[in-house]
């Protein structure tokens, strides 16, 4: 009986369908919010489904001179990431389907299996884009993976544990947001950067590279990988609400913070002009590592003398 | 045995199909990482041999044929023309028309001009400014499209003056457009002076000496934002320029934030010439008669296109079509500084520097031959 019910929670829910689904549903909103703000009318609500019918339905081309196994697997393996990671977060606001003692670092890398994987995927061609573009997406990855990281590790600090589960059991009574201002905007900007989105999408510059490490990706591939994108959306913002926002305790309030976070992140989209790569990595090295070190010199100081 | 490693260049081709051009041309960038060290263009994708179909039409049917050399200025085209063409037959339109003449031209000005700052601010992925000023622009294509009937190519020139004519009506619409723009051009100049992300894009990029123009014949906006003093409607006004007449809009620092500056400060100005010509539009007829055949003769006119100097030259033998029409349009003189800006830049930067002259690919396409020696020289050679 254990072993079905692992299996639905691997296949329905948390992780499986119901988040493939919610990754577009939450895709379909970014562009929406995006569109409006921008004075476009924006996709139907079954825009983001659409465009992968179509994608898994159109031939795949693997080009010359890269590795087959490698191209046809690694976006299987970038989608397994995200879809892992989410059976050790709190989605709709139930409990995580698994946990243990130091979960939140695995998740953690688990969510960069995207990256990593499209950085590999465009390694992995000879296409001049596609390299320039795997190029720029590890320099992004190396320079907002340690901020971010620090900057979610702040909440796991003064919850005292290094599990998920335990973390949003403290949060629930803490609007950490508040107490620790400077780490929401670190954690929110590198989900940004995580995610590609501007102004941090360097790597898939269309203007510059076409679209960077992913060129040569159609149909399967490319498919795979947006809906790993749209799932690491989703897992992110969970992360970030359950953390940040006095978390997730019910899928009402999972919903608002989350949506609410997604409204953020599409005004600065908006707002913002695209960085280049070396302004990126400038950003996240001279103030975004720098600022989440001062918050956690003042959550050092505010522990000592609260002690 | 010790092995040899050759470090080959990486070359990024850019082109002829690319999403950063809206039109064919091939750029070659030789990068190091992320920084060009070599850059070289080759054009002549979109060649349509206007220039030998114009001898094979005559001359009323080519206004419709220059007209279609641009998408963008179109009508600045067809006016050169028929300004050429009135020369060699020797006859004058009326004030009135070479005053409509001059309120197209405008309107086309600030059209293009606002398409150039969309284009250019999606170059830097700055999308939310591209999407505001391509809706703004709609105002003035509807204003075109009330006044002559057409969005893209007006149509509004005829040999010897204008097809078209100002009501009141139509006067009330082009200025209260006109207002409207006003103030989200105000906005747009806030924009790009001041915003910080946006400027971390252009301030310092693409930075062209007032020697360097020279040297290398930039012209239009790209010279004026390096300190050239250089405006055809100026030094030598042409039309009804001498009546409604243009202030220069210069800027020195010849970056891409200057570029920027040039031209939204000249929309400024074109409104103030499209009120002016309103304002002070002179009574009396559209057109006066044209031959049909023109004596064998040949003039050269220059004018101020929203791009930059536009050339014609047009040569007459006795027939009712012509010896010969050669044009030259902005793009080709300015595509050298493009070649020449992008190396030491970024590669995040060449879309940038590029869109940073207004290219138009079709309309620079020109075919050259120069024999000497039995060496045959072309365009692309001699880069």
């Amino acid at each position: 009986m254990e072993i079905i019910l692992d299996f639905l929670r691997l296949l329905i829910f948390p992780s499986g369908l119901f988040l493939l689904l919610a990754g577009l549903l939450y895709e379909w909103v970014d562009r929406k919010l995006l569109a409006q703000l921008q004075n476009r009318i924006g996709p139907r609500w079954f825009q983001p489904i659409a465009d992968i019918v179509k994608l898994m339905g159109k031939e795949e081309v693997i080009p010359d001179g890269s590795n087959k196994w490698l191209f046809v697997w690694l976006p299987i393996a970038a989608l397994a990431g995200g879809l892992t990671a989410a059976l050790y977060v709190p989605i709709m606001g139930i409990k995580p389907a698994f946990n243990f003692t130091g979960d939140l670092i695995v998740t953690l890398y688990l969510l960069s299996l995207l990256t990593l994987c499209m950085g590999l995927a465009g390694s992995n061609t000879m296409d001049r884009y596609s390299l320039l573009g795997a190029t720029r997406t590890f320099t992004q990855l190396f320079s907002y993976e340690a901020p971010f990281m620090l900057a979610l590790l702040g909440p796991a600090l003064v919850a005292g544990s290094w599990q998920i589960d335990k973390i949003t059991a403290y949060t629930q009574n803490h609007w950490l947001i508040f107490t620790q201002p400077i780490g929401f905007i670190v954690v929110i900007i590198g989900l940004m950067g995580k995610l590609e989105l501007p102004p941090f999408d360097a790597p898939e510059a269309e203007t510059e590279i076409v679209a960077g490490a992913l060129t040569e990706y159609s149909g399967r591939g490319l498919a795979l990988f947006r809906l790993g994108k749209g799932v690491e959306m989703v897992v992110g913002l969970t992360l970030v609400a359950a953390f940040y926002l006095g978390g997730v305790s019910n899928p009402v309030l999972f919903l608002v913070k989350t949506l609410a976070l997604l409204v953020v992140v599409a005004v600065l989209q908006a707002v913002l002009s695209r960085l280049r790569i070396d302004q990126t990595v400038g950003i996240w090295w001279r103030y975004g590592a720098l600022l989440v070190l001062v918050q956690w010199l003042f959550m050092f100081v505010g522990q000592r003398l609260t002690l | 045995m010790e092995e040899i490693i050759e470090r080959k260049p990486f070359e990024v081709q850019v082109g002829p199909q690319h999403p950063a051009l809206k039109e064919p041309g091939n750029f070659q960038f030789t990068v190091d990482g992320e920084i060009v060290t070599k850059a070289s263009v080759r054009l002549g994708y979109a060649h349509r041999g206007i220039e030998k179909a114009a001898e094979e039409r005559n001359w009323i049917q080519n206004i419709y044929l220059v007209e279609r050399i641009c998408g963008i200025c179109s009508h600045i085209h067809a006016m050169t023309y028929c300004l050429a063409v009135e020369h060699l037959a020797n006859i004058q339109a009326p004030p009135r028309a070479q005053a409509i003449r001059v309120l197209v031209a405008e309107l086309e000005r600030i059209h293009s001009h606002l398409l150039w700052i969309g284009v250019t601010a999606h170059e830097a992925g700055f999308d939310t400014l591209f999407m505001y000023s391509w809706r703004d622009r709609e105002t003035i294509m509807d204003i075109l499209e009330n006044l002559t009937g057409n969005r893209v190519n007006y149509s509004a020139n005829l040999l010897g003056g204008v097809k078209i004519d100002v009501d009141g009506e139509q006067k009330t619409g082009i200025l209260k457009g006109i207002e409207i723009l006003e103030e989200r051009t105000k906005h747009y100049l806030n924009i790009v002076t001041t915003d910080v992300f946006f400027l971390q894009r252009t301030r310092g990029v693409g930075k062209m000496t007032q020697r360097q123009a020279e040297v290398m014949g930039a012209v239009g906006p790209t010279a004026r934002a390096s300190g050239v003093a250089r405006d055809v409607r100026i030094e030598s006004p042409y039309g009804a320029y001498d009546e409604f007449r243009p202030n220069l809009i210069i800027e020195q620092a010849g970056d891409l934030e200057a570029r920027f500056i040039v031209r939204v400060k000249e929309l400024f100005e074109s409104y103030r010439l499209v009120r002016e010509v309103l304002d002070r539009l002179p009574e009396g007829e559209l057109s006066v008669r044209m031959p049909r055949r023109i004596k064998p003769a040949e003039f050269a006119i220059r004018v101020e296109a929203p791009r930059g100097e536009l050339f014609y030259f047009v040569k007459s033998n006795g027939t009712d079509k012509p010896e010969r029409v050669k044009v030259r349009t902005p793009t080709i003189c300015n595509m050298t500084t493009v070649v020449k800006l992008v190396v030491g830049h970024q590669l995040a930067d060449v879309p940038m520097i590029l869109a940073g002259i207004d290219p138009c690919f079709s309309c620079n396409d020109r075919m050259v031959i120069v024999r000497d020696n039995r060496k045959i020289e072309t365009i692309e050679s001699r880069r």
